[in-house]
């Protein structure tokens, strides 16, 4: 994939502490339109601190983070009101993106299968289907950059196929997305690989599936 | 995914405007209405507990003649004795239902709140949604404990609308303190446990069967004191306080103007992320 030119995501030199805690020790990271980045962390190395920040719902203490465009943001824990149902949830974050329409919402939640769910309270729905639900509030309004945290926990194998189809549209129309997760599959693809180790993001090219079989 | 899906997903919606589906304040008052009316064990509350603590308290302080002073006008009243707690009685049932009903659906939705704003949601429009549905609820319990009321005493129309007046002003003072502890408080404990011991020191303390000294000055500087002075006295009394009615609800206006700066703290963004 062509990635257009322009980074829409910069994160320079971002320091965050709990206390007497340093989570990131100076983290850099760039994303370019259409670009697809993961990164990757152990648990407990700052991934879920780092995206607050880039999200801007966490301040840092020290460094910059430029954003262009508008952001789509998928906390790792499903943000959702137990007592709404899925249809009341999508009207919300329609009235707070200012949507003229819910059609986008109809065609995701189509698309990730769980539409005969839109009339039940959000408190009687599986974890899978909230995470669902939790994704789709993140893209309602198509946002230029996506943030991602741990986003396809709890899916299954289709709904995983059908996340990456999501993704890849987005790539195809020069959005850009950030996935955090402690687990890389199928590092092909992803355009870049930034490792989170010491409070500091290495960036790496992806292995490719030949250049694992050669090594 | 087939080639017509993808088409679909690709369309991009038209620009944010002002001519937008579903408008912010319409559509946050009613699910804040509906979150607070969600709230099953809160609704079974209010409708088997206000008769049931009335019939309680009322077998406890039976009906014997009692002398007391009203404060606030000096004036020296010989009550039933069972009137006066049925007042004090709902005035405590309050506290605890509506404190517990507007703390437990503050808290947890205060990081889905948060989301919202973060999407786009205007402070003061989520802010002023809250408010009224926790006004709403507040005076619609209130009414419903003052009709309940009616089914053990039957003071004079005027009296009950003093009581109904004091009711309210007590529901809406506890319904802002559940909301200040529902954006202050780290766990439900704490929040459930000020609530409860909250309204029941306020409320107990006002009535002069229970606390010999309910006439002392200090209890000037409790919340209940306004609403309980104003339906007391329009009650049996035939006076109406109305600064004492204005005292409880300015104790509703601190703490819900408090509540409500924190909620606004507690849900801010950097600022820097466009929706």
């Amino acid at each position: 994939m062509t990635a257009m030119a322009g980074p829409v995501l910069e994160a320079r030199d971002v320091h965050k502490a709990y206390g007497r805690h340093q989570v990131l020790t100076g983290a850099d990271l760039v994303a370019e339109r259409g670009q697809l980045v993961a990164v990757v962390g152990e648990n407990g190395s700052g991934k879920s601190t780092l995206l607050k920040i880039l999200a801007g719902a966490l301040a840092a203490d020290r460094g910059e983070v430029r954003l262009t465009g508008a952001l789509g943001y998928c906390p790792q824990d499903p943000v959702v009101n137990e007592n709404l149902t899925v249809d009341q949830h999508l009207r919300y974050f329609g009235a707070a993106y200012r949507l003229p329409s819910l059609q986008r919402a109809d065609t995701l939640v189509d698309l990730l299968g769980f539409g005969q769910y839109r009339q039940e309270t959000v408190g009687a729905l599986s974890g899978g289907t909230r995470q669902k639900l939790n994704l789709t509030l993140a893209l309602l309004h198509d946002p230029d950059v996506l943030l991602l945290d741990e986003p396809y926990q709890g899916f299954d194998w289709e709904t995983y196929l059908r996340f990456w189809d999501v993704v890849a549209d987005l790539r195809s129309r020069g959005k850009a997305v950030v996935i955090i997760t402690h687990l890389v599959f199928e590092q092909e693809r992803y355009d870049l690989l930034a490792d989170l180790a010491g409070g500091r993001l290495t960036h790496r090219a992806p292995a490719t599936e030949e250049s694992r079989v050669s090594s | 995914m087939s080639a017509a899906d993808l088409a679909r997903l690709a369309e991009r919606p038209p620009a944010a405007s002002g001519a937008a589906a579903y408008r912010q304040f319409p559509t946050a008052w009613r699910f804040a209405v509906r979150n607070q009316t969600r709230n099953r064990l809160a609704g079974l509350l209010l409708v088997a507990f206000v008769p049931a603590w009335y019939l309680l308290m009322l077998a406890i302080a039976g009906h014997t003649p009692l002398r007391f002073r009203l404060y606030s006008t000096g004036q020296v009243l010989t009550v039933d004795s069972g009137h006066l707690t049925l007042i004090s009685a709902g005035l405590n049932s309050l506290t605890i239902i509506v404190g517990f009903a507007v703390f437990a659906a503050i808290r947890k939705t205060l990081a889905f709140d948060k989301r919202l704003v973060f999407a786009g949601y205007q402070h003061a429009t989520l802010i002023a949604a809250k408010t009224c549905a926790i006004a709403l609820l507040a005076t619609a319990v209130a009414l419903y404990t003052a009709a309940v009321l009616l089914a053990f005493w039957r003071p004079s129309p005027a009296g009950w609308l003093a009581i109904l007046a004091g009711y309210t002003a007590m529901a809406l003072t506890y319904g802002a303190l559940g909301l200040l502890l529902g954006v202050l408080v780290n766990n439900d404990l704490e929040g459930f446990f000020l609530i409860i011991m909250g309204g029941l020191m306020d409320t107990f303390l006002q009535n002069p069967l229970g606390n010999p000294l309910a006439n002392k000055p200090v209890l000037e500087w409790f919340p209940s004191f306004g609403p309980m002075q104003f339906a007391t006295g329009g009650s049996l009394g035939h006076t109406a306080l109305w600064g004492h009615l204005a005292l409880g609800l300015a104790w509703a206006a601190a703490f819900a103007a408090a509540g409500l700066i924190i909620f606004r703290i507690r849900t801010r963004t950097r600022g820097s992320c466009p929706a």
